[in-house]
């Protein structure tokens, strides 16, 4: 397999268009090196473009080329068996939630989502009228690769200079009862130093 | 013995009694108003989507008669703020910019019975937070135009020692919370604020609270009321001032601003930070295309609602 179709079928699997096939080429040649940075680099970007990276380096392609092993080679003989696509599709969702959960893994806010997600204590019984979910902090794990992205989706230039005068002129109105300004002002220093 | 007994009971029923009593969730919010009136200093730490930090507090109920009270981030950046009287007396450089100047509006007494109209004001339950036995309290909205507040009041000062925001489906949007709270005054060493802490200019008049108000948002969430304008000289000849326009429903606050683009072809835009969302619509006005930008802690559908239905005021009107 020639090195160029190999970085094609990297990039489609980072955008999870990938047959298991395919897959499977791209993980026999994670054993080199160069490919293994060339993913660990799309990564990177990826994580960084979402504005979710603190340090993924966290390799998968070992846990994920034993899963495939352990799993029992696509069935030949009916190809337009609705099963097999499935099961390609499957392949690739996994990997690609593995990879986000070793991002966010390495994620120190999503850490702190995490374990916050975990500690239900008061709020359990906490649930608002409109929501049918259990408990509320509970689905909060999924806040952070659901926002991300949305963050300054398609800001301009224009927005870009106005924007951070505006939240910080709005986050330093008064706020509230004694945490008056302890919150707005936190807000505000969150804005900066990102 | 039959009269000790009795005088027992009694005495057990009242112990039980008295914590269970009267505090309702509308009481421990106006204690929670109350509670600025203490000496305190702590360390909190603030969460969002993509930041987290920690910060000391320290405040003085009455220092040379004033209530101060002086914030500085410990991670990163030395972000500083000094407050006199809930008015911003210093802030560290890197939070000022061209339109910080702190509150023009002094901070607005808070109204538990108003609030009551727009969220439903539950006692979830106890917790302990930062060493401390605390009362969580559940803000729910009534309707779909604002977030839940789910507040950690200490039990025995009914100080906040947490609060967390919630959007619908019931996410955190951010965290405030004390990791460490002692009930002392600080010093007036602790209240100095260091070098880099640059006194504001009350030069109010470049930046005044304005009486009249060029625009008008046709439609506003029920419970939202207009807090103040301010408008700002934009640099440039004949350019109009931006405006800035502040709603609150006595918990949440969003700002409007109108900004002349003096010609520019600028797209509209939305955006989230945490729990803040910022929505951009243009909109021609008889002096030109300006945009409109509505920044708040409320939910996207209803900021976009409010930029929406933002109109030119007509013909200087009587308000």
């Amino acid at each position: 397999m020639s090195r160029e179709s190999l970085q094609e079928s990297l990039s489609a699997l980072m955008d999870n268009e990938t047959d298991e096939l395919e897959l499977r080429r791209v993980l026999a040649a994670c054993e080199e090196p160069q490919m293994r940075e060339r993913w660990q680099r799309y990564q990177l970007a990826r994580a960084a473009m979402h504005g979710e990276l603190r340090e993924p380096r966290l390799d998968l392609a070992a846990a994920v080329s034993a899963a495939l092993t352990v799993e029992e080679a696509p069935v030949v003989k009916s190809p337009r068996q609705p099963l097999r696509t499935l099961g390609r599709f499957a392949v690739a969702a996994s990997v690609t939630v593995a990879v986000l959960a070793g991002v966010r893994l390495y994620n120190q806010d999503s850490l702190q989502q995490q374990s916050l997600a975990q500690q239900s204590t008061a709020p359990s019984s906490f649930n608002l009228p409109q929501v049918q979910g259990p408990a509320l902090l509970a689905a909060y794990g999924q806040q952070a690769a659901s926002s991300a992205p949305e963050q300054g989706a398609s800001v301009s230039a224009w927005h870009q200079q106005r924007l951070p005068e505006y939240l910080r002129q709005h986050a330093q109105q008064v706020g509230m009862g004694a945490a008056d300004g302890a919150l707005p002002y936190a807000r505000a220093a969150s804005m900066q130093g990102n | 013995m039959t009269a000790g007994w009795r005088a027992w009971c009694l005495g057990l029923g009242m112990l039980c009694a008295v914590p269970a009593q009267a505090e309702t969730a509308e009481d421990w919010l106006q204690r929670m108003h109350d509670a600025s009136q203490l000496d305190y200093q702590g360390v909190f730490i603030y969460e969002r989507n993509g930041s987290f930090s920690s910060h000391q507090l320290w405040h003085a109920a009455t220092m040379h008669g004033e209530r101060r009270e002086r914030l500085l981030q410990l991670d990163g950046p030395a972000h500083e703020v000094l407050r006199v009287n809930g008015r911003t007396r210093c802030l560290s450089s890197d939070l000022q910019g061209p339109l910080a100047e702190g509150q023009v509006w002094p901070a607005r007494e808070l109204d538990v019975g108003q609030l009551a109209n727009w969220y439903v004001l539950r006692l979830l339950g106890s917790s302990r937070v930062a060493g401390r036995d605390a009362v969580v309290l559940g803000l729910l909205p009534r309707d779909p135009h604002r977030h839940a507040f789910e507040l950690h009041l200490d039990r025995q000062t009914a100080l906040p020692l947490k609060s967390v925001l919630l959007n619908e489906q019931g996410q955190m949007l951010e965290r405030f919370q004390f990791t460490s709270l002692q009930l002392q005054a600080p010093t007036s060493t602790d209240l100095q604020p260091g070098a880099d802490c640059r006194t504001l200019d009350t030069d109010v008049s470049a930046l005044s609270a304005a009486q009249t108000n060029d625009w008008q948002v046709g439609w506003l969430p029920p419970g939202f009321s207009a807090q103040g304008v301010i408008r700002r000289p934009v640099p440039g000849d004949g350019v109009p001032p931006l405006q800035c326009l502040l709603f609150a429903d006595g918990l949440a606050r969003f700002s409007v601003f109108v900004e002349h683009l003096g010609g520019l072809s600028v797209e509209e835009a939305h955006s989230q930070l945490g729990p803040t969302v910022a929505v951009s619509r243009r909109l021609s006005a008889r002096s030109g295309e300006v945009m409109v930008t509505v920044v708040g802690e409320i939910p996207l559908g209803t900021a976009e609602r409010i930029a929406l239905s933002v109109r030119e005021a007509q013909e200087q009107a009587s308000d």
